[in-house]
């Protein structure tokens, strides 16, 4: 990784070394429709007010970002052609590539990048992303100045897959409430390399090829068809009898076995890394006993990661040991895993004065679960914390709202969560942990209720660190600190997988994965 | 009664039903635990605080419940249903988008039922006490008593898992290509295993129906004087004793219709059939409240119409009964 | 339909009984109707499993004893493992007494609502049966399923709540039933004599017209338990079930996920839901025919 800080100038190098790394020995093939499996629907299809992995996916084959990255978490032209940040770290200067347009046939400006950068910062959810931009200036139409409060490392990410679409000024900027235009849905048109063409709501979106991509000769099929199937038996079946040939954001772990199992199909868990899912027990601070660091440490030793990941979960996640995923150049190993040790967790909690009753009981705790993926984790601790003495009751609830409503007002002791790091710390990982964060009614802030004005300090440092060297040691030392007092207990990531068939080439193999621009990949003909 | 009298009334009636049932759901449902800019923001993968703040503002959620609750039925009054807050539409519009996938679902379950239901009750009701007849009773009590979803996961797992000959989600396949004709078809291979499963709770009620108007018809002496005239037992068995058995037919069938959404939501679930089950549930835990009340209305107001047509062709098949004198 | 010699004999020994009294009658009726006592037999065979099974085996069903996903029949496990290796057979045993309890009270709840609604409604005239017939046509328009949705997605999905949300929403055929047999019963002889001579309302309602309503309603509140335990079936299999409490539903609501791959996780509590809603069914038609002969079949 080489610093940032210096000025770089990436013109045509950096997008023949695009190019080469991942052009393969055979030639691509031209044409064909890449049929495509999603689990879910999205709300609308402009990720500039929208975010999320359903609207991020057909979103990034729409519009076109300024950067993109690699599967190294390296930067690299896209719409930008090249890109360079003042030594004060408080401007950065876009060049836009020439001739690009609209799928309308508009030409993409700078002010188009303005408008986008502003909208972004006005509407989309995480504000930390654009918070320090004050001020975009055009002094020409494809120069985009774009002015800081503070040095903010984190905006080559927020250019990147969904995170900052360019949207045509002349179509959002007609004064309707962007969060709730109707093109978001319909006549979609964007810079991206597929075109909208169709958006059947639970049942498909189709796109097709953009003739006029600003990169010559790309993409390579003719048309996406996403196919939006709910259930996960479904879509195993359907991409087993070649129906569909990709499929993403798997994460059922028996259907994940079972498409391993086919020689047909490829099965990997590349391509999640900026995403970053996290499957954590998050414990309530505000409260007793879960306050007690004491507490949070037994039950840590006391849940088997292993039987969780092998058993529960077939092999399926990774572990992750703190809060950045394994994924993460910022990812730290080198801290207490709080492998399973029931004698320690009994003798903790004996130490810190929590006293058996008659019936071997030391105190009850409720657990909650926001997703459906994490129910089996919430029902495995009823009989695994009965070990160290921890009357469990699961409290389901019935449906999201009712789950965040609950966990967002600090009224749990424990509860399973499934949390994203979304690129940079900034935006995914700091939200957790500052005391500044503790909002209730937001869910997915620091919801723990967790203060430690050290932690504060070293996650503001890390925030406006230009230099990567730098940046990373100043986030080990957090996640050294944090795996110590245990603000949550880190267990796995969320075991996200795309499978697709071997008739694909160039499959998405880059840190954004399916959320990126799929215009390299290909179909081999039957 | 005139009928237009009727009609007036029963309309009246239906309007107040309506509103009550809107005004009460309405109340449950700001009630609930958490809001739609919850459901937004856990799909967007977390929100800042002052964004969800703006979604509330947006939707009128922060303002007193009396304001909304009279917003919404004065919009209703306009016949404005509002506007998805989840799904960025029209409420009326996503209604109609979804209507006809439920629609072809469970008429087609309906009549499948109906018509099976009657040719087993036919069998079964002419030897009453026979070891064929327990076996009909039974066999069309064996889809009445097994949960709906377990016999669409049965047939899944039989249909699409072991013997691989139906698709096991959905309404189309986008893929294939060609006219109506083909694109028909295709709809069709997808409506089988659904509506197979949803008529399997029917058919129970149809059979018994039809085996208790045979029954009842066939000891009834102007049978037996049109047998003692020579009429073949077809004719007598189908011109008198399903004609006699087609008012009760009728009643049911506009019974079951008013479950329509209700009675879809398991089957929709189970096929991933993109109707308004599917829709209903989705919105529930969504808390989008202007797409709940949207179905909740719909269903309501299915029922009303469904009640009162039903009485209207009751009084068309049999004109002893008058309408709106029945129990 | 008494065809062998022993229903013969039965039915000798009624016609003596038959004099004696109307229940007797009714219960001769009864057992003589195989399909009837076969689903009492079957109803009798789950009820005392699920009240003694517990006790008998006594691995508890939330218990990880085994590899997730072992199949019926493997490493000793008769229903095989679940997703977490609990022992499914374990926990088949322990749900009926909660499938069983909910179908029950929710069946209860709602014959005390229908009755008393219907009750009313038939006895006295005017605005009383006016308001309660708009609440009863309330109920009616109500979409079943979806309003207990609501319900349960609102103050949670605990039993009792899930209990309560079915009992709300399925009283209307016992009201309608119950009222039409007041209505008819009101008018009677032995009703009208009772009352001049100074019995009150209420007991005129329990003590005289009730008894005689009875049979009809009793037929639905029968077919009601076996309507709420599909019910209760079909709310969590859309995840709104107690994880607390094992029930039969509540297995299949968690083993959801895994259908094509662990099938049995999920048929085999749906094949107990499905024998015991079926015996359910059975008596409720025996009951019906011997309860109501004139209204056989209707």
């Amino acid at each position: 990784m080489r610093p940032i800080r210096k000025t770089f100038r990436y013109a045509a190098i950096a997008m023949l070394a695009v190019a080469a790394s991942s052009v393969s020995a055979e030639e691509p093939t031209r044409g064909g429709t890449l049929i495509w499996s999603m689990g879910g629907t999205p709300r609308h299809l402009n990720p500039a007010v929208q975010s999320g992995i359903w609207t991020g996916q057909p979103g990034a084959q729409l519009f076109a970002t300024p950067l993109r990255f690699d599967e190294n978490w390296n930067p690299h032209p896209y719409l930008a052609r090249e890109w360079d940040i003042s030594d004060d770290g408080l401007t950065v200067t876009l060049k836009l590539v020439e001739g690009a347009t609209f799928h309308d046939g508009h030409p993409i400006t700078s002010s188009d990048v303005a408008f986008s950068i502003m909208t972004v910062k006005a509407n989309h959810p995480f504000k930390t992303m654009m918070a320090p931009v004050e001020s975009v200036e055009t002094p020409d139409d494809l120069t985009a100045v774009i002015k800081l409060s503070k040095p903010h490392p984190a905006l080559l990410l927020a250019m990147s897959s969904q995170l900052l679409s360019i949207i045509p000024e002349h179509i959002y900027g007609d004064g309707q409430d962007p969060k709730s235009h109707p093109r978001n849905s319909e006549d979609v048109v964007g810079s991206g390399p597929f075109k909208f063409v169709e958006f059947k709501r639970d049942q498909h979106i189709i796109l097709e090829r953009n003739e006029n991509f600003f990169i010559e000769g790309r993409p390579y099929v003719d048309r996406i068809i996403m196919r939006i199937i709910k259930d996960p038996s479904s879509r195993t079946i359907a991409v087993e009898k070649g129906e569909t040939l990709l499929a993403t954001f798997e994460a059922n772990p028996r259907e994940l076995a079972r498409m391993k199992e086919n020689d047909q199909l490829v099965v990997t868990d590349q391509g999640y890394a900026a995403i970053g899912p996290l499957v954590w027990l998050a414990f309530n601070h505000q409260r007793e006993p879960t306050s007690d660091p004491a507490v949070r440490r037994a039950i840590a030793y006391a849940v088997d990661r292993n039987f969780i990941i092998n058993a529960l979960l077939l092999g399926a996640p990774t572990e992750a040991r703190t809060g950045f995923h394994p994924g993460s150049i910022f990812y730290e190993p080198d801290v207490e895993p709080y492998d399973l040790d029931i004698d320690k967790a009994n003798q903790l909690l004996d130490e810190a004065g929590y006293e058996r009753g008659a019936d071997g009981m030391r105190f009850p705790l409720t657990v909650d679960f926001g997703s459906a993926f994490t129910r089996p984790h919430a029902e495995y601790l009823k009989p695994q914390l009965k070990k160290i003495g921890i009357d469990m009751t699961v409290r389901a609830s019935p449906d999201f709202p009712s789950w965040a409503k609950r966990v967002s007002n600090h009224e749990f002791d424990l509860t399973w969560d499934v949390v994203f790091n979304w690129g940079d710390p900034v935006i995914g990982v700091h939200r957790t942990y500052l005391s500044t964060n503790i909002k209730k009614g937001v869910i997915w802030s620091n919801t723990q209720g967790y203060a430690n004005p050290k932690v504060d300090e070293m996650l503001d440092l890390g925030g406006r660190e230009l230099d990567a060297e730098k940046r990373r040691a100043i986030y080990s030392d957090v996640q050294k600190l944090l795996a110590d007092e245990l603000p949550v207990y880190w267990v796995h990531t969320l075991p996200y997988h795309t499978v697709y068939s071997k008739r694909i080439g160039n499959p998405p193999k880059t840190i954004w994965g399916t959320s990126s621009p799929l215009d390299e990949i290909y179909v081999r003909p039957e | 009664m005139s009928v237009l009298t009727l009609l007036v009334r029963r309309g009246g009636n239906g309007l107040a039903l309506l509103l009550a049932v809107l005004v009460l759901n309405f109340t449950l449902i700001h009630n609930a635990p958490g809001d739609v800019a919850d459901t937004i923001a856990g799909d967007m993968g977390g929100a800042d605080a002052e964004v969800m703040a703006q979604i509330r503002r947006d939707y009128g959620l922060d303002r007193p419940f009396h304001e909304q609750l009279l917003a919404y039925v004065g919009k209703l009054a306009r016949g404005d249903l509002g506007y998805s807050f989840f799904f960025n539409q029209p409420v009326t519009e996503l209604l109609l988008e979804r209507l006809p996938a439920t629609l072809l679902l469970v008429l087609s379950a309906q009549v499948l039922a109906i018509m099976l239901g009657t040719v087993l009750g036919v069998i079964a009701a002419r030897h009453p006490n026979g070891l064929l007849s327990h076996g009909v009773t039974i066999f069309a009590l064996l889809g009445f008593s097994a949960p709906v979803f377990w016999t669409g996961i049965m047939l899944i797992i039989l249909f699409c898992s072991i013997f691989p000959v139906f698709p096991v989600a959905g309404m189309i396949d986008v893929t294939v290509e060609g006219g109506w004709f083909v694109k028909t078809l295709d709809v069709l291979y997808h409506l089988f295993l659904p509506m197979v499963t949803l008529a399997s709770i029917f058919l129970a009620l149809y059979s018994r129906l039809a085996r208790a108007s045979m029954l009842d018809v066939l000891g009834t002496d102007y049978v037996r004087t049109a047998q003692a005239k020579g009429l073949s037992e077809f004719q007598v068995v189908y011109k008198h004793a399903l004609r006699n058995a087609l008012g009760p037919v009728v009643t049911l069938a506009g019974l079951q219709f008013s479950g329509i959404v209700s009675g879809a939501v398991l089957v929709e679930t189970v096929f991933s059939w993109p109707g308004l089950g599917t829709l209903a549930f989705q919105s529930i835990t969504a808390r989008d409240a202007p797409m709940v009340l949207g179905i909740l209305f719909f269903s309501s107001l299915v029922v009303i119409v469904a009640n009162l047509v039903t009485d209207l062709v009751y009084s068309l098949i049999d004109p002893r009964i008058r309408i709106g004198h029945r129990g | 339909m008494a065809t062998d010699s022993a229903a013969v004999l039965d039915g000798d020994r009624l016609e003596v009984a038959k004099a004696r009294h109307p229940l007797a009658e009714a219960a001769g009726m009864f057992f003589r109707n195989h399909t009837a006592v076969a689903g009492l037999v079957t109803l009798a065979i789950i009820v005392v499993g699920s009240l003694v099974g517990p006790y008998v085996y006594t691995v508890d069903p939330y218990e990880m004893v085994w590899a997730p996903f072992s199949e019926p029949g493997a490493d000793g496990f008769v229903f095989g493992t679940d997703y977490l290796g609990r022992d499914l057979f374990a926990g088949v045993v322990n749900g009926g007494r909660v499938t069983l309890a909910v179908g029950l009270s929710a069946a209860l709840l709602s014959v005390f609502i229908g009755v008393s609604i219907g009750a009313l409604s038939g006895y006295y005239r005017g605005w009383v049966e006016e308001a309660l017939m708009r609440i009863t046509e309330f109920f009616q328009v109500l979409p079943t399923l979806l309003f207990s949705m609501v319900l349960v997605a609102l103050f949670g999905a605990s039993l009792a709540m899930v209990t309560f949300a079915i009992g709300i929403v399925s009283w209307t055929a016992v009201a309608r039933v119950t009222r039409s047999e007041f209505l008819r019963l009101r008018e009677m002889e032995y009703v009208t004599s009772s009352r001049s001579s100074g019995a009150r309302d209420l007991g005129l309602m329990l003590i005289v017209i009730l008894p005689n309503a009875l049979p009809p309603i009793v037929v639905q509140a029968a077919l009601m338990v076996g309507s709420a335990i599909l019910f209760e079936a079909g709310l969590s299999f859309l995840g709104l079930s107690d994880p607390n409490v094992v029930s039969w539903g509540q297995i299949i609501g968690s083993n959801r996920p895994y259908i094509l791959d662990a099938g049995w996780t999920v048929a085999l509590p749906g094949f107990f839901i499905f024998v015991t809603v079926l015996a359910i069914s059975l008596v409720g038609d025996g009951l019906n025919d011997a309860l109501n002969p004139k209204l056989r079949e209707r």
